[in-house]
């Protein structure tokens, strides 16, 4: 499973497990990560986890910004429209850190093959 | 008559030992017809070198003699295109079933058979075929991957695909799909076109915007080759590179 790590000053403070299929961020009580902070909006940024349709038991996640005040950013680039994620990408919310990690990555990289039928 | 210089070259890179990719020309005698082969194997041990090996000689032996017959029909040509492919199918299915090693390997296969100012071209897998005309580069081949699909529902844009863990994952080729039909098309050709063969070890280390300068001028087909190649090594290609290159005289 991913999860989303919060991290200050690159240490991490807290982690998120992204376990459902649709994870709301922001500074709402009824989000499922709530920041209680000033540069967050009430709904800043969602995460979607949608099997992919190709492979299966690979889970692709993707993240939204929803036209918060401050943004989304994903390795310093401002989300525009829904992206995907990879492991390591670093996310900013307003001022804060997180980083996604997706274990499950690691056995998708080596080297190429065949989906056999 | 149209007449064709042809030139290939494969290298295993700065980083993998072994080669896997196989290539393969042919001008008929004639110098009327010209046939190109790429294959990129994949499977492990010696798996991927017998996989392409394979595919390319199965290539040789079923179009290699009709080379010398003037005035096919088109459609003959296709069905000896898909002829071939179901030959290499074949024996890759059969040598995965005696030898346990190499029970996973599989292959890609791109080919080109110009006839004339006609060219066929068909494929299986993420090896590619490219027009080159008048500076302008053409892949004329659409990837049979998972990125590629993801691509075309929307779920990813370029950006992502150098990124994505799943980037090496074909949804077909020979050896691992029940359908191994060739995607198959036709384009016309024009004195000093370019048709380029290549395993994803050249598209991988080498984007397609730097090849025009590699290209021009006086070289020879063999040097243009070879300054592909070389400018994909000086890249630090880690995977293997094949190129085959054909030029309408």
């Amino acid at each position: 499973m991913a999860s989303l790590s919060q991290l200050v000053d690159n240490v991490v403070v807290m982690s998120f497990d992204l376990d459902q299929p649709l994870v709301t961020i922001g500074r709402r009580a009824e989000n499922s990560i709530r920041i209680d902070e000033i540069s967050v909006s009430g709904q800043h940024a969602v995460i979607e986890a949608i099997p992919n349709a190709y492979l299966d038991g690979v889970t692709d996640y993707y993240i939204s910004d929803c036209n918060s005040t401050n943004g989304t950013l994903v390795n310093d680039l401002r989300v525009s429209e829904r992206q995907r994620l990879n492991s390591n990408d670093l996310i900013r919310i307003g001022w804060n850190e997180f980083r996604f990690i997706d274990d499950s990555e690691n056995a998708l990289e080596q080297t190429a093959y065949i989906l056999e039928e | 008559m149209m007449c064709f210089a042809v030139a290939g070259l494969s290298d295993a890179g700065v980083r993998r030992a072994v080669n896997e990719d196989a290539v393969a020309w042919r001008v008929s005698q004639a110098g009327d017809q010209a046939l190109l082969v790429v294959a990129d194997g994949m499977g492990g041990y010696a798996g991927g070198s017998v996989a392409s090996e394979l595919a390319v000689a199965a290539v040789l032996e079923v179009i290699g003699p009709k080379l010398e017959i003037p005035d096919q029909d088109p459609m003959t040509m296709d069905d000896a295109i898909q002829a071939a492919f179901n030959l290499a199918q074949r024996r890759i299915l059969s040598r995965r079933q005696q030898m346990p090693a190499l029970a996973k390997m599989g292959t890609t296969l791109v080919l080109a058979w110009i006839r004339d100012d006609e060219a066929h071209i068909a494929h299986l897998g993420d090896s590619r075929c490219y027009l080159i005309r008048g500076g302008e580069v053409q892949c004329q081949t659409r990837d049979d991957t998972v990125v590629q699909k993801m691509l075309e529902d929307g779920s990813i844009n370029e950006r992502d695909v150098p990124k994505v863990p799943f980037r090496n994952v074909l949804t077909r080729a020979l050896g691992g799909s029940s359908d191994v039909l060739a995607s198959m098309r036709r384009i016309d050709l024009l004195a000093g076109d370019r048709l380029l063969l290549c395993s994803d070890g050249l598209t991988g280390a080498l984007p397609e915007s730097c090849w025009s300068g590699l290209l021009g001028g006086e070289a020879s087909p063999a040097e243009q080759v070879r300054q592909l190649v070389d400018a994909s090594l000086a890249n630090q290609a880690s995977d293997n590179v094949s190129v085959v290159l054909l030029t309408v005289l």
